[in-house]
């Protein structure tokens, strides 16, 4: 073969790839290759075989004159037999007489075949995958040779790691999606959450979540897992598993830090991983949270924008016996609590501290909302998207309450928790003192079993809590169900009144044909009629 | 809940929220805390905040077994909070020893 055939034909092979990789299908693809690599070296057959993910086994993907070798989903062990020595060594391997050689693919004795060559399929260094051509007479490969089949073997490769790079994004795309959580909606609290996944890894280690507790508190988290890819997605699944289970156990910030840092021991030895889980209650006014190694979460309350001075702390798996600690802190309704991972604050050549002003100033002069928050803090933050990290952010605010408060509850004894603490966020607005609000919320919980329990029956339903303040001061609860009521039975439901009549200064049932209301009433400023 | 024994008497701890949520969870357990062998039982309500009728019919619940086996109950009961008004109301002290802390009721049942 002269220089200037052998040059005219690896341009042809290098045109038909350069075409079909723009719209071919990835077996189609290699398909043509194949036909290609037949006609230009004159040869019998001709094989590409990809490596599985395990990077430990070959199987064949495409074949001309050995299709049975991918029919039979012959599987081949790297480092053994022909293709898996090329895939081990990384180099060209020719076989001569296949008859004096080992080989563990029976099909190539079975075909006849006499001599093989066969080149890695190479991306960035790492092995994809093994081309081979036969022949079933005795043949000896030129230099030449060689090099056209290692040209072909390199397109396919580029192709075959393109195609796998897409299906691994849509992967991570999934996993990734997955793993954000659907925010619960809780009344009169503002969620919002934005995850920007890192430019090149695509999969991250960040996340955040959000989750309403049993006791209707809401638990916030936000965390990194260092490191990228799936491996370190992987690993922030089962944290933010690990999370919420401790946490729905009922657990303070601290102590669910304290035992995710031994599960992350447990699972992953010398990993780490940053977090801040705070609970948030409405009710009480009340923030707490604790910190692992994390940048300390900002508060925005009235005019003044701050970061929460949080003591140091260590990440999660950095130290065998690490006890983290929970820091109270008021929590005004109207204040907006934000989460955020260091992917949004970190620029080349920059230190952390102006990252950390950047995000203070622009959330101070941003607008309330938080979904416009979130998008401003993107557009401004990551103009061009994340960098080599990704970045989370989650902000939560309780929203002011209106002066009458109205708002429904599916019927479901899990409801009172929750409808429990808006009131009594609505009591301490209307200026109620500590006992008159843990008074009327033991109340309104009592009428509203009543009505769970006696209205609906099985079906669903719903539960409406009013709560409206006089001019003298006196507050009118009302808790209306929908449905047919029946006298309540039982000692409980007796005590259930009791502690409603002892707890206000009056309460009164009306019975309609289209529900029953139960209206408790307290003059605030005075001792309960008890 | 955290039960501890002081020779023949148990003390059940209940700490946050003593709710219809809580309840069911707490109930055998309470229920269980009480041995053969025991005087009494003391259950320790000082660092509950809440208790709702549901958690109010478990105490009376409580009461009743132990009355049958003619053993005694006392409740530690931290003043002046909702927990102290709640029992109040419902006159828990009809039943069961009413203390403002531990060593009373212990004194009381041992």
């Amino acid at each position: 073969m002269s220089d200037r055939v052998a040059a005219d034909q690896l341009r042809d092979l290098q045109r038909i790839t350069d075409a079909a990789l723009a719209y071919l299908p990835l077996e189609a693809l290699l398909e043509e290759l194949l036909v290609r690599a037949v006609a230009i070296l004159n040869v019998d057959t001709a094989a590409i075989l990809i490596l599985e993910d395990d990077e430990m086994t070959l199987v064949p993907r495409a074949a001309k004159g050995l299709e049975e070798e991918v029919e039979r989903a012959i599987r081949i062990p790297v480092g053994r037999g022909f293709a898996g020595r090329i895939a081990a060594t990384r180099q060209p391997v020719q076989i001569r007489d296949l008859s004096k050689a080992e080989v563990v693919n029976p099909i190539l004795r079975e075909k006849g075949l006499h001599s093989l060559l066969g080149v890695p399929l190479l991306v960035e260094g790492g092995v994809v995958g093994v081309l081979h051509v036969g022949t079933l007479t005795e043949r000896v490969f030129n230099e030449d040779e060689k090099e056209l089949l290692q040209s072909a073997a390199d397109r396919a490769a580029l192709a075959i790691y393109s195609r796998l790079t897409e299906r691994e994004r849509g992967l991570a795309d999934s996993l990734q999606r997955s793993l954000m959580p659907r925010l619960p909606e809780l009344p009169a609290v503002s969620l919002a959450g934005r995850y920007m996944p890192a430019a090149a890894a695509r999969l991250g280690g960040d996340w955040y979540d959000a989750f309403q507790l049993p006791d209707g508190r809401l638990g916030l988290a936000i965390g990194d897992v260092v490191g990228h890819g799936f491996h370190a997605a992987a690993i922030m699944g089962q944290l933010r598993s690990g999370l919420r289970a401790y946490a729905l156990d009922g657990m303070g910030p601290g102590d669910v830090l304290s035992k995710l840092s031994r599960l992350l021991r447990q699972i992953e030895p010398g990993r780490t991983a940053t977090l801040v889980y705070g609970i948030l209650d409405a009710h009480g006014g009340r923030l707490t949270v604790a910190a692992a190694g994390h940048p300390p979460p900002l508060v925005r309350s009235g005019e003044e924008t701050s970061y929460v001075d949080m003591p140091p702390s260590v990440p999660l798996g950095a130290s065998r016996h690490v006890l983290y600690d929970d820091l109270v802190l008021e929590h005004s309704p109207g204040s907006a609590l934000v989460l955020y991972t260091d992917g949004l604050l970190e620029r080349p050549g920059e230190s952390l501290d102006k990252g950390l002003e950047r995000l203070r100033s622009l959330v101070g002069e941003s607008e309330e909302d938080l979904e416009h928050l979130g998008d401003r803090v993107l557009d401004v933050l990551l103009p061009e998207g994340a960098g080599d990290d990704d970045a989370a952010l989650l902000m939560v605010r309780a929203l002011p309450l209106d002066a009458e408060l109205q708002e429904g509850f599916p019927a479901e004894i899990e409801s009172i928790p929750g409808m429990r603490r808006l009131l009594g966020r609505w009591l301490i607005e209307v200026g109620a003192t500590r006992p008159e609000i843990d008074d009327l919320t033991l109340a309104a919980a009592e009428a509203a079993a009543n009505a769970i329990e006696h209205a609906y029956g099985l079906a669903p339903g719903v539960v409406e809590l009013r709560a409206s303040v006089s001019k003298d001061g006196t507050v009118t609860v009302l808790v209306r169900d929908f449905g047919n009521w029946r006298s309540p039975r039982g000692a409980n439901r007796g005590r259930g009144m009791m502690l409603m009549e002892g707890l206000t200064d009056a309460v009164e049932v009306i019975r309609r044909d289209e529900g029953t209301t139960v209206e408790l009433s307290r003059k605030l400023g005075v001792a309960a009629a008890a | 809940m955290r039960v501890d024994y002081h020779d023949l008497v148990g003390v059940a701890s209940l700490s946050g929220e003593f709710d219809l949520v809580q309840v069911n969870a707490l109930r055998d357990r309470l229920l269980g805390a009480v041995r053969n062998e025991d005087h009494g039982l003391v259950v320790d309500l000082s660092g509950a905040t809440y208790i709702d009728s549901v958690g109010v019919s478990l105490l009376f619940e409580l009461a009743e077994r132990l009355e049958e086996r003619q053993l005694r109950l006392a409740v530690v009961i931290p003043e002046d909070g909702l927990v102290d008004r709640v029992l109040r109301i419902v006159n828990l002290a009809s039943v069961a020893a009413i203390h403002p802390n531990v060593d009373g009721a212990l004194a009381d049942l041992g």
